[in-house]
């Protein structure tokens, strides 16, 4: 199911699908879906989230997933809720140690290095699709940005 | 799951009509704050079982209890919480909309009277007409209005959208997860059961499969979706030459072949892999899946189990 969801209409739009057979927790998935619409600038550091109620009715998912969604990404320090007003994009700030965020990164390309082998993939091929996937993401967050100023 | 107070707690009950079992020893529990559904065929027990707790039906052996209470023995602080909309709402012939609502209203200590409003409003339904003359869908979406304003802290649902179209299922899902969840902040309770699994996916965090009136799995739905994975495999020979590992049977056609496998695929995998597929992939599988499976009668071999 895909849900175009926006804070406000004057808003980028986040494109949130879900995935009954991916194997994921659903609300995991809302969490990495809005993490990645703001690592591609769809998403910018203080655009509003659409609140709790509406998204959960447009997903069609329990409202308590929705907020375990965003509990966690409050704490992982990506959105802010401030009472009364709703949640926001926060401006990227790890409170983290640099060893330490290196390391956290480090899991995340072992499970993709790991996949690789299982796909027979090369380590020059894995290594030139690393490169073009973090290309793909700058120019699609250049635009969001070009595009967002030429709005305001 | 070891909630001390479960807003649902059945426990070995039973219940017959006329002498054929219809529940034989099921437990249940249901925490608050979640959306439990009970999944099972036509006469496993479903409808039963939410009977004895609406103190409908009368169990006739084992305990049922709603928020610590006997709902035989403490009816009225029982009723007043809870609302049921079961899959053909009645209502008095001669009454309108509008005198429906009051009546129902009149039952209740709480009526919302702007969530009443806002749902005549969502569902067009005008308070002037009798009830005799509404369409199925705008029948349970009346139960649902009456179900919904006194803010109960259980909500009962028995195969609600059956034989509604689309469109009114949809609405009525979200007018579930809208109106009435977001207003308890979290801990509103919903008991739902339903054929149409992949309908309420999204709402449900916990299902009990039910089976010849007792429940045979209880498990979270993001637990099961994670169990539950379908391996296909392709081959250069017939698929049927495979070797699996004990215990597994696969459906085999032509060249490709199907297993379904529950916790770790990975052994499955290995082994698969050392005989050579032309294609090997895993994929998860929907609720509806899983209950397709797990209620499926135990399969001869080489069936899909």
């Amino acid at each position: 199911m895909t849900v175009n969801v926006s804070g406000a209409e004057t808003q980028p739009a986040m494109l949130i699908e879900l995935n009954y057979k991916s194997g994921k927790p659903v609300y995991l998935q809302l969490v990495d879906q809005v993490k990645a619409a703001v690592a591609s600038g769809a998403l910018a550091a203080g655009d509003p989230l659409p609140s709790i109620r509406p998204l959960a009715e447009r997903l069609r998912v329990n409202r308590n997933t929705v907020a375990k969604a965003y509990e966690e990404l409050e704490s992982q320090g990506i959105i802010e809720s401030l009472p009364g007003k709703g949640s926001f994009v926060r401006q990227p700030k790890s409170p983290l140690r640099k060893e330490i965020r290196h390391e956290l990164l480090a899991r995340e390309i072992d499970q993709s290095v790991v996949a690789a082998h299982h796909l027979q993939v090369s380590r020059e091929d894995f290594l030139e699709l690393v490169r073009e996937r973090y290309e793909q993401f700058e120019q699609r967050r250049d635009s969001a940005q070009s595009i967002q100023k030429e709005t305001r | 799951m070891s909630d001390p107070m479960p807003v649902v707690h059945v426990r070995n009950l039973h219940y017959a009509y006329d002498g054929s079992d219809a529940v034989r020893g099921l437990n249940l529990s249901v925490r608050r704050g979640g959306c439990h559904a009970l999944f099972g065929r036509n006469g496993a027990g479903k409808t039963t079982t939410m009977k004895c707790l609406l103190n409908l039906l009368q169990p006739q052996e084992g305990e049922v209890r709603l928020f610590g209470l006997d709902p035989a023995v403490d009816e009225v602080a029982v009723k007043r919480r809870i609302a049921y909309v079961p899959d053909s709402p009645a209502f008095y012939p001669w009454m309108t909309v509008g005198e429906t609502i009051d009546y129902l209203a009149s039952f209740r200590p709480q009526w919302n009277d702007g969530k009443e409003k806002d749902l005549l409003r969502r569902f067009t339904l005008d308070p002037r007409k009798k009830v005799t003359s509404l369409s199925k869908g705008q029948r349970t979406q009346l139960a649902l209005i009456g179900a919904l304003c006194p803010e109960p802290e259980l909500l009962v649902l028995d195969e609600p959208t059956s034989g509604l179209d689309p469109i009114v299922r949809r609405e009525f899902i979200e007018t579930v997860i809208g109106a009435y969840q977001e207003g308890g902040d979290g801990d509103r309770t919903i008991l739902v059961s339903t054929h149409l699994i992949s309908e309420f996916e999204g709402l449900i965090d916990e299902f009990t499969l039910l089976e010849g009136g007792r429940e045979i799995l209880t498990l979270g739905a993001d637990a099961a979706r994670e169990r539950y994975r379908k391996v296909r495999a392709r081959f250069a020979r017939p698929a049927s030459e495979i070797e699996l590992p004990a215990g597994l049977h696969a459906r085999c056609v032509g060249r490709e072949l199907e297993v379904i496998v529950q916790g770790d695929e990975s052994l499955l995998l290995r082994q698969l892999r050392e005989q050579q597929p032309q294609a090997l992939e895993t994929e998860g599988l929907s609720l509806e899946e899983i209950f397709l499976v797990a209620a499926a009668p135990a399969a001869p071999e080489g069936a899909l189990r």
